[in-house]
């Protein structure tokens, strides 16, 4: 029973078990397993040499050895090909085969035992960790080149904090020699006054089981200490701490430099803006206001954390806030200036005025909004001031020219009634002295300088409420004959030539009115200063000066009159040159006010005893 | 009640698509009638605006959440201050879907040119940052003027 049992133990075990029987090695018992790998055509009885089945041959050989010497022996990962199965292809399998000697009770060997156990797995196993050892070498190398080429330096620490490893640019950069000790030395390298922090900060990394990112000095081959930039992170064998850190060492000695200067030069501006007396700030793209500088502060109270991004807009009187925001918005939105006048609040309440600009910086940072608000209340409350007071001298002008006209007027009623009376009175009223009769054409000559005073008081007012009157193309020969066919009495009585040359600028654009008066005044003034022992010569010459701006050339042969040193006291009203010639003396003074107003200027040459030069810019040379 | 609202703008990881800014109105939309929240969301293009308002400890607590939501980056609050009222009765999300079918009818959504004015209950400083926060994400509109800021006889 119990043989039985085992039997059938041993013919279903998953290991080939074969005998081999007496010298010639026959076939004895063979197992299911060893059957299958043997191939069918083995069977019990047959030798070994004549049916092999997928034995190699020189392991036939090898049977032969070792009954004939009685070792055993173990031949490893025997490659055989398994009979085709089933229609499939004939695959390779590897077996271990162990060859044992059997041996009977007097010690003389009998036969052989032949175990095949089936160790393709691990073979295939063993193949793939070779493979993959082979790509480690291959991936190991290829990292070592490159960790050998990139100009950073790597390193990798173990978790004590000690270097494991350090790429050889670290000693081309330091200059120590490859024997150096790392770990001794590295901290010598750093600048002391970077050292402890960099320990600190390293320790304190390791510690925590974090990566680290920290710039410090570190000297150079040269003696010179260079900014590097020191990277690493932790390699973790999860869960555990980590047990090593790797890591890179960049040299950022220049970038630093630049971006140094670059804070300087920041640091000064902020400065600078800080100093100055006035509300300055920047915006973002956006419109949102992200600096404020010194002043703004001090000048409304709050920080800039209660200003905010908007809150500039709060400082403004409430009813200008809505449009003051719209304006922003706007401007945000195409990229425009900002500009605008505004009342601002200080800290204490008071709104001052400002002027609030705002421009756009648009380089290679994105766009940018720059802006200032200037105090500009004092000019504002000196520009109302001057603005009430020019009001109060425009209407007190205004009430004057009013009452000298109404005054001239009103007098005219009474100088009339006073001349009927004298023509009347002349009529009738005899003298017997005769002396006594030229009382009367004297006063018949007061008479008629006062009516003629009144008129020109009254012409002066009218014109000068004629200056403002619109501007029109003129054309100045039209004109001069006009006003000369009004002076005809007096052309006559003087038997006078007047020229009028125009032809060099026929037209002018000018008030009518105004132009009138201009001509009327200096011809009439012309024919009234006439030297009295030839008749009067008058030039009327328009012609364009070297500007091509218009100009006209009144010229006489006249008394000539005396200029005053200053030419702005030329001409005052009611001052005359000439007393024994009539007149109120107010036309060369029409005449200065007209020009000047229309931003024209009078030139006068003269010579006493030989005439008188007028020449009238219209306007003022560009 | 003690309000609070906080504005802030930020960047989209990546850009939106109609299924995620579904996905995302749906989200909001439950969490803030929970919580309270009220505001408005402004959405174009990868630019995200929002303004939310509510009781500080749940602003101060959804805003914390915003600030680490993987979505977006570069969250940056413009303003985090107490109001008296509050100034939307609801929350909406405005953006310009890629097919507007479906979303008019969506709870919470607005088209971008629906988005009403600020209301007066804002200050002009805050109605002036829904504006440029709106210019910064919609980008200039083409409508005249801005008729949306209250007039300078209403302030």
């Amino acid at each position: 029973m119990r043989e039985q049992h085992l039997h059938a133990l041993l013919h279903h075990l998953p290991a080939g078990v074969a005998t081999l029987q007496g010298p010639d090695l026959r076939y004895g018992y063979l197992n299911k397993a060893m059957q299958e790998l043997l191939g069918t055509d083995v069977a019990e009885g047959q030798c070994v040499a004549d049916h092999p089945g997928v034995l190699p041959s020189d392991l036939v050989d090898v049977l032969q050895q070792v009954y004939h010497t009685g070792i055993p022996y173990v031949a490893k990962a025997c490659s055989l090909p398994l009979p085709p199965q089933d229609g499939k292809e004939s695959v390779s399998r590897c077996y271990d085969l162990v060859l044992e000697p059997v041996r009977d009770d007097a010690q003389e060997i009998t036969g052989l035992v032949l175990f095949a156990v089936d160790v393709t797995q691990q073979e295939e196993a063993r193949q793939r960790a070779h493979t993959l050892a082979m790509e480690t070498r291959r991936l190991d190398a290829r990292l070592r080149v490159l960790t050998e080429t990139v100009p950073q330096i790597t390193f990798s620490l173990d978790a004590e904090g000690l270097y494991e490893y350090v790429s050889p640019q670290w000693y081309y950069f330091t200059g120590q020699p490859p024997t150096a000790d790392l770990n001794a030395i590295w901290p010598l390298l750093i600048h002391p006054d970077d050292r402890l922090r960099v320990l600190y900060q390293g320790d304190a990394a390791r510690k925590a089981g974090t990566g680290w990112s920290y710039e410090y000095r570190l000297r150079r081959h040269d003696g010179q200490y260079r900014w590097m930039l020191s990277r690493a992170l932790p390699e973790l064998h999860a869960p555990d701490r980590p047990v090593f850190w790797h890591g890179a060492l960049t040299e950022v000695h220049d970038q630093r430099e630049l971006s140094d200067a670059l804070r300087r030069g920041e640091a000064e501006l902020r400065f600078l803006a800080d100093s100055i007396p006035e509300l300055i700030w920047t915006a973002t793209a956006e419109g949102f206001i992200d600096y404020y500088n010194h002043y703004t502060g001090e000048y409304s109270g709050l920080t800039k954390e209660e200003l905010g991004p908007t809150g500039w807009v709060n400082l403004l009187e409430p009813r200008k806030q809505a449009e003051a925001a719209r304006q922003w918005v706007k401007s945000v939105a195409m990229g425009e200036p900002f500009e605008g006048l505004f009342r601002m609040r200080r800290h204490d309440g008071q709104y001052r005025w400002h002027i609030i600009r705002a421009r756009q910086l648009a380089d290679e940072r994105g766009p940018r909004w720059f802006g200032a608000c200037t105090d500009v209340d004092d000019q504002h409350r000196l520009r109302e001031v001057l603005q009430v007071q020019y009001d109060e001298l425009a209407r007190t002008n205004r009430d004057l020219d009013t009452f000298v006209y109404t005054a001239s007027h009103d007098l005219k009623q009474p100088l009339f009634n006073l001349r009927g009376l004298f023509e009347e009175l002349r009529r009738s009223a005899t003298f017997d002295d005769p002396e006594e009769e030229q009382l009367l054409s004297m006063v018949d000559d007061s008479l008629r300088q006062l009516d003629s005073t009144l008129q020109e008081l009254a012409a002066t007012v009218q014109d000068q409420r004629g200056l403002s009157a619109p501007v029109e193309q003129l054309d100045l020969r039209h004109i001069a004959d006009e006003v000369l066919l009004g002076l005809r009495a007096q052309i006559q009585a003087s038997d006078a030539t007047v020229q009028v040359e125009v032809a060099d600028a026929p037209t002018l654009l000018y008030g009518r009115a105004n132009l009138r008066s201009i001509l009327h005044n200096l011809l009439s003034n012309a024919l009234k200063f006439a030297h009295p022992e030839r008749p009067p010569v008058i030039t009327l010459r328009s012609y364009l000066s070297a500007n091509k701006q218009p100009v006209l050339m009144v010229q006489d042969n006249g008394l000539g009159l005396t200029i005053p040193k200053t030419p702005t006291t030329a001409f005052q009203p009611f001052v005359r040159q000439h007393p024994q010639v009539g007149g109120s003396g107010v036309g060369l003074y029409l005449v200065q006010r007209i020009l000047a107003s229309r931003g024209g200027h009078l030139e006068v040459s003269s010579s006493i005893g030989e005439g008188t030069t007028f020449t009238l810019h219209w306007f003022e040379e560009a | 009640m003690n309000l609070n609202h906080i504005v802030y703008i930020s960047r989209a990881v990546r850009p939106l698509t109609d299924q995620d800014l579904h996905e995302l109105l749906e989200q909001c939309r439950r969490d803030n009638s929970k919580n309270h929240i009220t505001g408005i969301l402004f959405y174009s293009h990868g630019n995200i605006a929002q303004l939310f308002e509510g009781e500080p400890e749940i602003t101060e607590a959804l805003f914390e959440r915003i600030k680490r939501d993987g979505r977006h980056s570069h969250v940056q609050k413009l303003i985090d201050k107490p109001i008296d009222v509050r100034s939307f009765p609801e929350w909406h999300m405005a953006f310009h879907p890629l097919e507007s079918v479906g979303f008019s009818q969506l709870q919470g959504f607005l088209m971008p040119d629906r988005v009403p004015a600020p209301p007066d209950t804002l200050t002009i400083a805050d109605a002036m940052l829904i504006e440029l926060v709106r210019l910064a994400v919609f980008g200039p509109s083409t409508e005249p003027a801005f008729p949306s800021l209250p007039g300078p006889t209403s302030a």
